[in-house]
């Protein structure tokens, strides 16, 4: 079956593409006008690039992942289901573009204040950064960057040309093709999942460090994931297409959701914990800036993100309830979204930054994009896939 | 009250589903199903509700969570407050981050057992029991199907034989009680 | 519903029927035990009773007689205790978590891997209880009224934390275990002739009848214990981290513990799996029930906690220098370098290069390389502990404090000893419990058996009607 993009969905997007371009315009008159002249401007701008873009990329990064998981474990009920995977890992090209445009644009301003690593002045004057400079600087994080990038470029490519190929010839193959394929990419991106959010997201916070850190953005960008997956099928679903999908695939959609989220809390205590029981100050001084600037927001996020789906997606019924999957969804999706946002602006803007036009507007501008984009690959493959070895076991799932 | 009950015995639990659904279809209430193992699907078909075990779960967990919270609020910050590694003891709020592994291993203890109890309770399963079910094979490969002759009233006892016989039981056996 | 691709390798080889399952899992209980079981019973029960021995003579004389020095105030025993612990983990994670994710495979190994995680949860629970000194004061750990001493239990401190977590672990295990033994109790009760075992199997099982409702409890019981016990594996190591983590000891503290504790305690415990269901199964003929798929999918997870393992290590060692505090780094360079490098090195050899052998499809299908292997694996874990425990503190901030621990024999007969009595215990079990779950089998008998799975067009009859029944319900 076909997919077609409903005018309603593409006003949509339009709408919010025009407002996210009108709300950051007006940011930014807002920054230069009132703010010191803007003496913050650039760095506001491409911090928001940067948590937007990387919060998007995040979570097409995290559809390739799970794809990945489901060849390599050889799951079945997925079957039904893989193609609006797909179309999420979709998003990665104009993902990894968008990364790329916030990355150069911090890097052209000599870190922007965001990565101060990357200014010379700076460094020169900071014995601890000197130490990391063997790591951090400039060309080798752009090799890095550039490796872990195309690196998930090759494996999508590779994923969606094969599952295209799948539906014409069929066998097994391609099956096992997948399979290897899958356990290499989760090889790779078990590593680079760490190293690249110690150097997106951790090397904002220059001084601090925690080994943790890698596995917890991952958590949370996992989590993200799965609540748009689960969203985008449940819209399908009511616009009627996917006849495969039924109760059961919401439920464990539902459930990947639930436990992802227990995931991403269980790494978010363990990480704040031990630092709080250990009580050493160069590794508290990262959640004392958190909590002196963003109290509201950095412990209301962890309610949201933890509480939300732990109390409302418990029961059976409620995974299975599409008007709760989508409540819980949207609001914890919002909250993974400020965790990103503090992430990047508490190291960086610190007690200045604040929620605002510009804000509000990247992120809609890039969420419109997102949608467009992840609609228009949903439009572009057919939404049922044919031959794949299990689609039978997906059909007839039920649990 | 007098009553007969009628043990029809299968050796498949596909045929002892599809013959349900067919004495179903037909009127006919099937008392009870003895198996070797959960037959997938069968409950519905008998009218066997489902059970409302996993509430109570919740229920003992939620306990649970209360007692390990007003537990440790008392311990460690009414009746004897201790400064451990110079940390503020003066309400529950400020220790809380070193309460939560109790708190959760606690409220797991408090689910899992509790619920283990009832379920103990609620099956009639405690040491010393005797069992009932009314074939020792029903707990190998065979799967038996229980009709009792007052709750089939509208059907004679040869209709049920009958009826029985064309499911494709492999034994039929018939008992009065009390 | 009876529906699996037929890619998928059948998980019950042979053309086995619901009856020969029963038989298969039974005759070994029913039968005389070989003279095999009792060799080995008998070793094991020589090396644990020498392991009491130790015990009553440090228990008499005192921890002195530890090879505990200087600094190194916690050593062999927490080593053990934590490896123990860490073996403990396969088996609920394989009834619950494999529950969860609906792998039948698991149905293979979970009543032994389960009962081996409780032997284990014993052996690791000896050692905090054998540290105390005063045994009989073990229930001091409990929060009791105030008579008892002059406070309450320090609910601050991750031991104490301990305490509720492998309590709560071991008797949530137990539960678990026993409800799923339970049906199976049954039907031993209901197949035993001489009087006494019919008797001890009635009483064990409850009065278990079959009957749809107790089965429709049993099936939610399960499924929510396993959805109990999912968070709770997880807790635990965690919590076992957090005896090192919450320090401030460079080696001990990093943010990374609980998790990493966690893959490797799933790490080391499926190689302990691996060790046992690999002679089982050969002892007590049960080949077509744990085959080499099932081999295969161990190894497998085995490699993948391995690697999470191997980048955990990776991770922390970059760590201790890009953070530019020069303890940390310190305390990883004297772990490579230092006196203690072998251990080092025979963990990284054991626990990071080893399992990825795994990747390499005839070595993880080949039994003789898995039992290699899943021995290696556990020699490496033992050492990693050791490593993270001993070799941060045995050299602190004062260089005059600097010394090394050497395990006296007491410390070495009471790791021997703990071996032993795991044996025995589960040398007990595999002689008088059912060391596969029969109910549970039955139940993908036809989804993944072999002669179902493999050659439909020869089972018309029943069989095939209810397929097409099947279909028409959906």
């Amino acid at each position: 079956m076909e997919f077609k993009i409903t005018k309603k969905a593409n006003l949509l997007t339009m709408f919010l593409i025009v407002f996210g371009i009108v709300f950051t315009g007006i940011g930014v008159i807002v920054e230069t006008t009132f703010h010191h002249h803007g003496e913050h401007l650039g760095q506001r701008i491409s911090g928001n690039l940067l948590i937007d873009s990387f919060f998007f990329f995040a979570i097409g990064l995290g559809a390739l992942f799970f794809l990945a998981l489901q060849y390599a474990t050889e799951t079945g009920w997925y079957a039904s289901v893989k193609r609006i995977i797909e179309a999420v890992a979709g998003f990665l090209p104009v993902g990894v573009g968008l990364l790329i445009v916030a990355l150069l644009t911090i890097t052209i301003q000599q870190g922007a204040h965001i990565y101060v690593w990357m200014d010379p002045q700076t460094v020169a004057h900071d014995e601890l950064i000197q130490g990391k400079s063997a790591y951090l600087n400039i060309p080798f994080f752009w090799i890095r960057t550039l490796v872990y990038l195309g690196t998930y470029l090759l494996f999508w490519r590779g994923f969606k040309t094969r599952s295209l190929l799948e539906d014409q010839v069929g066998g097994t193959d391609i099956h096992f093709k997948n399979y290897k394929k899958a356990a290499l990419f989760l090889v790779f991106f078990a590593v680079f999942s760490s190293t690249s959010s110690w150097d997106w997201i951790m090397s904002i916070d220059v001084h601090w460090f925690s080994t943790l850190f890698g596995w917890y953005v991952f958590a949370g960008m996992w989590c993200s994931t799965m609540i748009v997956l689960v969203t985008l099928t449940l819209y399908l679903k009511k616009k009627g297409y996917l006849p495969n999908v039924n109760e059961s695939h919401i439920h464990d959609l539902g459930k990947w959701t639930f436990a992802t989220s227990f995931l991403w809390s269980y790494l978010w205590f363990s990480q704040f914990m031990l630092i709080w029981y250990a009580n050493i100050p160069e590794e508290t001084t990262y959640h004392l800036t958190r909590i002196k600037d963003f109290k509201f927001l950095y412990f209301g996020m962890f309610i949201i993100n933890f509480a939300f789906p732990m109390l409302l997606l418990m029961s059976r019924d409620a995974k299975r309830h599409a008007g709760v999957l989508t409540f819980v969804g949207m609001v914890v999706l919002f909250g993974h979204w400020v965790d990103v946002y503090i992430m990047v602006m508490a190291g960086s803007m610190g007690g200045s930054a604040y929620i605002g036009f510009m804000e509000i507007g990247l992120m809609l501008l890039v969420l419109g994009i997102f949608i467009k984009v992840v609609l228009t690959n949903l439009s572009k493959a057919p939404l049922t896939v044919k031959n794949h070895p299990f689609l039978d076991e997906s059909i007839h799932h039920e649990i | 009250m007098a009553d007969k009950i009628i043990y029809a015995m299968y050796d498949d639990d596909d045929v002892l589903k599809d013959g349900a659904k067919k004495l179903v279809a037909k009127g006919i209430k099937v008392a009870e199903v003895f198996s070797p193992f959960p037959i997938h699907g069968i409950d519905p078909i008998i009218g066997v509700k489902n059970t409302r075990l996993g509430i109570m779960a919740f229920i003992y967990g939620l306990t649970g969570l209360m007692l390990a919270t007003l537990g440790m609020r008392f311990f460690m910050i009414t009746d004897w407050p201790m400064n451990i590694g110079g940390k503020p003891n003066e309400s529950y709020l400020d220790n809380m981050l070193a309460f939560v592994p109790v708190t959760f291993e606690f409220t797991v203890l408090c689910a899992a057992h509790g619920m283990a109890l009832t379920y103990f309770l609620r099956n009639k399963t405690l040491p010393g029991l005797p069992a009932s079910n009314p074939d020792p094979r029903t707990t190998d490969d065979k799967f038996v199907m229980e009709l009792r002759l007052s709750q089939n009233s509208q059907f004679t006892e040869t209709e049920l034989h009958d009826l029985l016989k064309s499911t494709g039981i492999v034994e039929l056996d018939q008992r009065d009680v009390k | 519903m009876h529906k699996e691709a037929a890619i998928r390798e059948p998980l019950i080889l042979g053309h086995k029927t619901y009856h020969d399952i029963t038989q298969d899992v039974c005759k070994p209980i029913e039968d005389k035990a070989p003279r095999m079981w009792y060799i080995l019973f008998a070793i094991a029960l020589i090396i644990g009773l020498y392991g009491v021995g130790s015990i009553m003579y440090l228990l008499g004389t005192g921890i002195g007689t530890w090879g505990l020095n200087k600094t190194i105030g916690w050593a062999w025993d927490i080593t053990n205790f934590v490896w123990w612990v860490g073996i403990g983990h396969a088996g609920t994670l394989i009834s619950a978590v494999l529950l969860l994710f609906r792998q039948k495979w698991r149905m293979a190994i979970n009543r032994s891997a389960e009962a081996m995680t409780i032997f284990a949860v014993f052996m690791a629970g000896l050692f905090p209880l054998i540290h105390m000194g005063r045994l009989w004061l073990a229930y001091w750990v409990l929060p009791l009224p105030n008579q008892f001493g002059s406070l309450w239990v320090n609910f601050n401190s991750p031991l104490l934390w301990d305490v509720f977590a492998i309590s709560t672990y071991l008797s949530v295990s137990v539960v678990f275990w026993y409800i799923g033994l339970i049906p199976d109790f049954a039907t031993l009760r209901d197949r035993v002739k001489r009087p006494i075992p019919k008797r001890m199997y009635s009483i064990l099982s409850f009065g278990w009848s079959g009957r749809a409702k107790q089965w429709n409890r049993f099936e939610l019981v399960s499924l929510v214990l396993a959805g109990v016990a999912t968070p709770l594996v997880f807790s635990v190591h965690s919590i076992v981290s957090f005896d090192f983590a919450t320090s401030v000891i460079p080696g001990w503290h990093t943010t990374i513990f609980p998790p990493y504790f966690v893959a490797g305690a799933v790490f080391s415990g499926f190689a302990m799996v691996q060790t046992l269901m690999l002679v089982m199964r050969k002892a007590m003929r049960l080949e077509a029930y744990i085959h080499t798929r099932h081999v295969e999918y161990m190894n497998i997870v085995i490699m993948v906690t391995g690697s999470i393992v191997g980048t955990a290590y990776i991770t922390e060692l970059f760590i201790s220098w890009y953070s530019g505090v020069e303890y940390e780094a310190y305390a990883f360079i004297n772990r490579a370098t230092g006196p203690y490098w072998w251990a080092y090195w025979a963990m990284m050899t054991c626990n990071v290069i080893s399992p990825q052998l795994m990747w390499i499809r005839p070595l993880r299908r080949s039994m003789i390389f898995t039992f290699i292997i899943s021995i290696v694996v556990n020699i490496g874990m033992w050492f990693e502990r050791y490593v993270i425990i001993v070799t941060s503190i045995h050299r602190d901030y004062l260089p005059s404090s600097w010394s090394m621990h050497y395990p006296s024999h007491i410390d070495l007969g009471v790791y021997v000893g703990t071996i032993g009595l795991f044996f025995v215990f589960f040398l007990l079990f595999a002689r008088f419990f059912p060391v596969l779950p029969i109910a549970e089998l039955k139940t993908i008998l036809k989804s993944s058996g072999e002669s179902y799975k493999n050659a439909p067009d020869t089972h018309h009859g029943h069989d095939d009607h209810s397929e097409t029944e099947n279909n028409n319900n959906h």
